[in-house]
């Protein structure tokens, strides 16, 4: 005889994942328990700094009137580094400043926390400081549960989500994880600097909650991957991601390379004499669909980080929007499979069927060669330098020299670094084929 | 090939204060332990570079030894460690570890 | 004193941790919030007497709802009754004491941790006692009790220098006890999910009698003393003058006098040595 469920669900991590998932649940009248390691949702989490909450439209109405929010981003740049050089695109609106606005920039803390109050106040058990150690199975291996950390530990549901983050050794131990190879996570770490508030509106151009992210390719130290910088109210935060093989091939430290970016030329001046509030760090699934793990099991599903549903396309960062929703479309499916009596991976067919049909699995298909190329040899430390150095002769005047063109200068530049014409080609049209 | 090298004229703060500003409620049991016979073959030490935390400390007979208290919870470690079990990594006990507050 | 009358507890919600490095004052704010080690201590120490007289544990705390996470977490490891004083958490000592002698007046043992995460005056447990016209004892570091009578607390005391003092204490009594006396237990699940959704009593409390100075929240720090600049031409002679490396140790002597004479030499040898103006 199987024992009896204690509760309907099981989430595992009031990240956005778990609390998207909970919300769900708990407003179908099923009886959820949210379980977080940390002190209080949200202590365990750090990024890279953006969040679009626009999915939340479907959960939180006007969320925009109590999200804790640091400032709405409302002016864009990408910049490309080499050691002397900086080229940067830099994109401004007002609409973004307005509701529904576009991105913002919370602190984790904050935004998560929040996030799981409202699936506390839709009904959700939100239990904290407990740690999730392993899976119950019943005879078939089917997930009928979750072991904690605590005495007499064991909690049954008919269901469980495991929305615990990067690491997820919930997923890992249910077998749906492809063996872990470090090539496809990258390392983010990052400083939150404090400077007043008026000093960051006038170094970063900006007024009242407008904000700016800064995402930067180069700059790095030689070891693949980027540096960002962006505001919030009264600090600054700016790291880099880093692809693990390299910075342990690099012998480069983490810290190290946050010190020579914020030693850069275009970047000193904005950081200057801004005070350490914290140093964080936290590791990302950087591959995407490449590593994306099984998402349903008999008894299970697997949202968020823990899914590797974070996008890392280059001109596109983001993450917690995919976990809110990868989160908020587990929690439908459950409804489903619980309703028609069926938790089996069958009957949790829904979740998929509902990732294929939205952006999350839409935006991963589509942008699947994106994490590899951006993060590519070519694209790091060779592309760089080609597009600063056009532009570096693009707009110099070298009388009496009259101006060359444009293409003369690319085709010069390109055979002074010592770049194929073959590669340069094939790059292109990768990127074409992502970004187009 | 650019390779960043620059003098670093930024006025870095030591290791210990960059340290200082992050938050650990630390448990007595350290979840994560690191079998430093294993690390004494290996010739990588990869921990040791790329721990954001700088936990891992080589010894001068080719161990490591390792501080658990000041930790992420990042995962890092294991990911580049390339020798066999020679990490061991659970998080630690509910409630404990690291607590971020501006992140 | 029966031995059914229930054990509480006394908690100190205090809003911001102050361990928090350069962010702690600002962070005052519930999620930061908590009790002492010194107040987990006397949870713990209050279910295992409680275990052992077959009686209960009553937690209580002052302050606004959110303080209701530190009973909810009391209740979670083992407390049976959870009471909350609807009070600002800078009330004064005397008011909140006042109200935990109300509220507490049937209780065998008022346990209270012996310094709270604001290192505050300690006052509230003196004026608890105080109010019931009970004993008290501080500085514990070991409490046993005779549970065939359930008459008297043995404890032990820390003093100064090392030393301990051993003390009989009639119940009932007010005991305040260091952190380090017991590590409170991990919460059983099930009970750690009841109690989030378990009832609290809650209290209100009139208008303050007393207006004490709002709290103010700083990191707990030893008073800093001026020292004169150490002698020497080169830096290492100053820095052996710093550490007293390598010489023998000048400093400290055994005073043998009358208690007047003697202070009067402690204190010259305070200035002596630079620790006195």
């Amino acid at each position: 005889m199987p024992e009896t469920p204690d509760v309907d669900v099981i989430v595992v991590g009031a990240g956005p994942a778990g609390a998207c998932a909970s919300i769900e649940l708990a407003r179908a009248g099923l009886q959820v328990v949210l379980l977080e390691r940390g002190p209080f949702p949200g202590s365990k989490n750090m990024y890279g700094g953006v969040v679009y909450p626009r999915i939340l439209d479907e959960l939180i109405p006007n969320w925009w009137d109590e999200a804790p929010v640091q400032r709405w981003v409302t002016r864009r740049s990408t910049m490309v580094l080499t050691p002397t050089q900086a080229l940067t695109v830099d994109f401004r609106s007002t609409a973004w400043g307005a509701p529904p606005y576009n991105g913002a920039t919370a602190y984790r803390p904050d935004f998560d926390h929040w996030l799981a109050s409202h699936a506390e106040a839709a009904g959700a058990q939100v239990l904290c400081s407990t740690t999730v150690v392993g899976l119950l199975r019943d005879a078939n291996g089917r997930v009928v549960g979750v072991r904690t950390d605590r005495p007499d530990g064991d909690l049954r549901a008919r269901l469980v989500i495991a929305c615990d983050g990067v690491n997820s050794f919930v997923a890992k131990e249910a077998g749906l994880h492809p063996p872990v190879d470090a090539a496809n996570y990258t390392l983010g770490v990052k400083e939150t600097l404090a400077l007043p508030k008026e000093v960051i509106d006038e170094r970063f151009g900006v007024r009242g909650r407008e904000g700016v992210d800064i995402e930067i390719l180069g700059g790095t130290g030689g070891v693949n991957g980027g540096g960002f910088v962006y505001t919030n109210l009264d600090t600054i935060a700016i790291g880099a991601v880093l692809k693990l093989p390299k910075l342990a091939a690099q012998k480069r430290r983490p810290e190290e390379i946050i010190a020579g970016l914020k030693a850069h030329p275009a970047i000193a001046p904005l950081v200057e004499g801004a005070e350490l509030k914290e140093y964080s760090a936290h590791v990302i699934p950087e591959a995407g669909l490449a590593m994306m793990p099984k998402l349903t099991g008999d008894g299970l599903l697997v949202a968020g980080d823990a899914a590797a549903m974070c996008l890392a396309a280059g001109i596109w960062l983001e993450g917690v929007n995919f976990a809110m929703a990868s989160g908020m479309y587990a929690g439908r499916a459950a409804i489903d499979a619980i309703r028609a009596g069926d938790v089996s991976t069958a009957g949790l067919a829904g979740y998929e069927r509902r990732l294929s049909e939205t952006f999350v699995l839409r935006d991963h298909r589509k942008l699947k060669r994106a994490p590899h190329l951006v993060l590519s040899d070519r694209v790091q430390h060779v592309y760089p330098e080609l597009i600063t150095s056009v532009a570096e002769r693009m707009f110099r005047v070298d009388n009496p020299e009259p101006k060359p063109g444009l293409r003369r200068i690319v085709t010069s530049e390109r055979k002074r670094l010592g770049i194929r014409r073959r590669d340069l080609a094939r790059d292109g049209l990768d990127g074409f084929r992502s970004f187009g | 090939m650019t390779h960043i090298e620059r003098d670093h004229t930024w006025p870095e703060i030591s290791f210990q204060d960059r340290m200082d500003t992050v938050r650990f409620d630390v448990h007595e049991r350290a979840h994560i332990t690191v079998d430093g016979r294993t690390c004494e073959g290996c010739s990588t030490q990869a921990c040791v570079v790329a721990c954001p935390a700088n936990l891992f400390v080589p010894t001068s007979d080719g161990g490591i030894v390792f501080n658990y208290e000041q930790c992420f919870e990042c995962g890092t470690c294991y990911l580049v460690c390339n020798e066999e079990g020679a990490i061991t990594w659970t998080y630690p006990d509910g409630g404990h570890g690291v607590v971020f507050r501006r992140t | 004193m029966s031995a059914t009358a229930p054990i509480a507890v006394c908690l100190k919600w205090t809003p911001a941790r102050l361990d928090g490095g350069p962010l702690g004052p600002d962070a005052a704010d519930d999620r930061f919030a908590g009790i002492s080690p010194a107040d987990r201590a006397a949870l713990e120490l209050a279910l295992r007497l409680a275990d052992r007289l077959g009686t209960t544990v009553t937690a209580i705390t002052a302050g606004p709802a959110g303080a209701e996470r530190a009973l909810r977490d009391a209740l979670a490891a083992g407390a049976e009754r959870a009471v909350r004083l609807d009070m600002a958490t800078d009330a004064d000592s005397r008011d909140v004491a006042f109200e935990l002698a109300q509220s507490l007046a049937d209780a065998a043992i008022v346990l209270c941790g012996d310094y709270s995460l604001d290192r505050g005056s300690g006052s509230v447990p003196a004026f608890v006692a105080h109010h019931r016209r009970i004993a008290q004892a501080l500085g514990l570091v070991d409490i046993d009790v005779d549970t065939a009578t359930a008459a008297t607390v043995h404890a032990t005391r820390r003093l100064d220098g090392g030393r301990r003092e051993l003390l009989a204490i009639p119940l009932p009594c007010v005991l305040s006890v260091e952190g380090s006396l017991a590590t409170l237990r991990r919460a059983p699940l099930p009970r750690a999910l009841a109690s989030r959704s378990a009832h609290i009593d809650v209290v209100a409390t009139p208008p303050a009698h007393h207006h004490g100075a709002p709290a103010i929240v700083t990191a707990y720090r030893p008073r800093a003393r001026v020292m004169p600049a150490p002698a020497g031409e080169v830096v290492l002679d100053r820095l052996r003058r710093l550490t007293d490396a390598g010489t023998a140790p000048s400093r400290g002597e055994t005073v043998v006098l009358e208690p007047p004479a003697a202070a009067a030499r402690i204190v010259d040898a305070l200035r002596e040595w630079g620790y006195l103006p």
